[in-house]
């Protein structure tokens, strides 16, 4: 499903990315693990196509993306609701003047009926237990109430891959805890999982594989989670703790 | 909150399969567009954390105050010699700096004098020759003499500079706010931007409605910033008060550079008396 190989991404003179390789295959949930400024959430940029690698190269189902392939207004559109991208920051993915416009954003782009829009904005809201957000200001919600409609906004796209940049954090250990049930759930029903987390003590409830970076912006270890959690030297060595 | 305790989550059933979903085309170039030029605005900051390796750090504030007497001098001397001298000088120190740096500052000044030019291609014509002329260098040498400054200093110790000159304080941590939450919201804008292009996956008939509440939503974070940022302020004692103090010495450098610069100075009344 998503296959990287020898990738390369540097801002200006700092490298962020360091001869990636990774393959990712439907179904999955995997964790990308590491310290502050690792890398992980520039690779989720680069998975989503929001930034295209210096070198190498990035495939999705089989077809390499490219920066020039993305300037095709339709391919673009159909592999952005192929893989769904929840921000670290909530704040900046919310932008409809109600929750109910918000989830309805994605669906209504797809040309959907106004009765189907209904359909699915109540099974995002119902699915995401915010039912009583509906008409409430985005902006005006507690960070996890965000967080909850942010996911709903994504997921009303129905996308096959969802990538998370640090869900847990700035969360409350109940909604924690939610987010893991969730997040299997979704697993469960067939969606890949992208999850990038420096959260040890849920990670192996949200991924069954575990990819570790490097402070060097390299992958440190590519391992089923329990194992990699288990390798307390080599988490220390990549000062994740 | 709802209970999440008692929350049973169920699939509805379309999640279990994957959208037959063809997009319509639609421009969509305005979302680009703006994520390139907020990008650009946030680089050209981000940049200035680079700006350390440049081989002669000059005295930021003498820099400053000679740049602005060397543009004042420009703009009131007659003599066509002082300027080309000036644009002599300013081209050797251009030429000790980095290769891409010394291109973006060529860049930016040799299309300002263009578009000069250009503008006064009539006046050549209608037999005002000189003034053209004159003029034309006089904003080539202008701008270069700014590109040096901005891109040989960083923003922060401009501002810091700033106290040489008797700037009020508080002007001073203003400017540097300012900077600030240019890259800040910046950056936050952008990440809508791109939470907007994401979910951009049809034809959107209220593209403008989107933007609008970026602007809306931009506009209440930097509220929302700017008073946790006084409150914090406040928490730490301050009363209305902002001292900075300016500790930047002296090299063998800046010598070289004051002597040289008084050396534009004499040669200015020399030509101006000629």
């Amino acid at each position: 499903m998503i296959e990287i190989k020898n990738l390369f991404y540097s801002y200006g003179d700092s490298i962020a990315l360091d001869d990636i390789n990774l393959v990712i295959r439907p179904g999955e949930a995997v964790a990308l693990m590491g310290a502050n400024g690792c890398g992980k959430s520039t690779l989720l940029k680069l998975i989503n196509g929001l930034i295209s690698p210096d070198q190498g190269s990035y495939s999705f189902n089989g077809v390499e993306i490219t920066e020039k392939k993305l300037q095709d207004a339709k391919f673009s559109k159909l592999f952005h609701q192929k893989i769904g991208f929840v921000f670290q920051n909530s704040d900046t993915q919310l932008f409809s003047s109600s929750v109910y416009d918000e989830v309805a954003f994605g669906p209504r782009q797809m040309g959907m009926s106004e009765s189907e829009v209904d359909i699915r904005v109540n099974d995002c809201l119902c699915l995401l237990s915010i039912q009583s957000l509906k008409n409430r200001i985005p902006y005006h919600l507690s960070g996890g109430e965000k967080r909850k409609v942010a996911i709903a906004c994504v997921m009303s796209l129905n996308p096959e891959v969802l990538v998370l940049d640090e869900p847990m954090n700035g969360l409350d250990p109940k909604t924690q805890r939610w987010l893991v049930e969730f997040l299997n759930h979704l697993n469960k029903a067939g969606k890949t999982l992208i999850t990038s987390t420096h959260n040890l003590e849920l990670v192996h409830g949200i991924s069954n594989r575990a990819v570790l970076f490097h402070e060097e912006h390299t992958i440190a270890a590519d391992l089923p989670t329990e194992r990699l959690l288990e390798n307390v030297e080599l988490l220390k060595k990549v000062n994740l703790i | 909150m709802d209970n999440l305790k008692d929350h049973k989550i169920e699939m509805p059933e379309w999640i279990y399969s994957n959208e037959n979903y063809i997009p319509l085309t639609d421009k969509d170039t305005f979302i680009n567009k703006s994520i390139l030029s907020v990008f650009h605005v946030i680089s050209r900051i981000r940049m200035q954390d680079s700006l350390d390796n440049s081989r002669f750090k000059i005295n930021v504030s003498l820099n400053i105050f000679f740049t602005f007497l060397l543009i004042v001098l420009l703009s009131i001397t007659k003599s066509f010699i002082f300027v080309v001298i000036v644009i002599v000088y300013l081209l050797s120190i251009l030429s000790f700096t980095e290769a891409d740096r010394l291109v973006k500052i060529l860049k930016f000044s040799i299309s300002v004098t263009l578009f000069t030019a250009v503008i006064m291609l009539p006046a050549f014509f209608m037999g005002n020759s000189y003034s053209s002329i004159m003029i034309t260098t006089k904003v080539f040498a202008t701008t270069t003499s700014m590109g040096l400054l901005s891109y040989s200093s960083k923003w922060n110790s401009i501002t810091e500079a700033l106290k040489l000159f008797h700037v009020p304080d508080i002007f001073i941590l203003i400017l540097d706010i300012t900077i600030k939450y240019i890259f800040m919201l910046g950056d936050y804008s952008m990440n809508m931007l791109y939470a907007l292009k994401l979910r951009s996956v049809g034809k959107n008939s209220n593209k403008y409605t989107s933007m609008a509440g970026i602007a809306g939503t931009t506009f209440l974070q930097s509220k929302e910033m700017v008073t946790d940022m006084y409150h914090a302020m406040e928490c730490r004692g301050f009363t209305g008060e902002y001292h900075i103090c300016n500790k930047s010495k002296f090299k063998w450098v800046d010598y070289i550079f004051i002597a040289i610069n008084v050396g534009a100075i004499l040669l200015f009344f020399h030509f101006e008396r000629a």
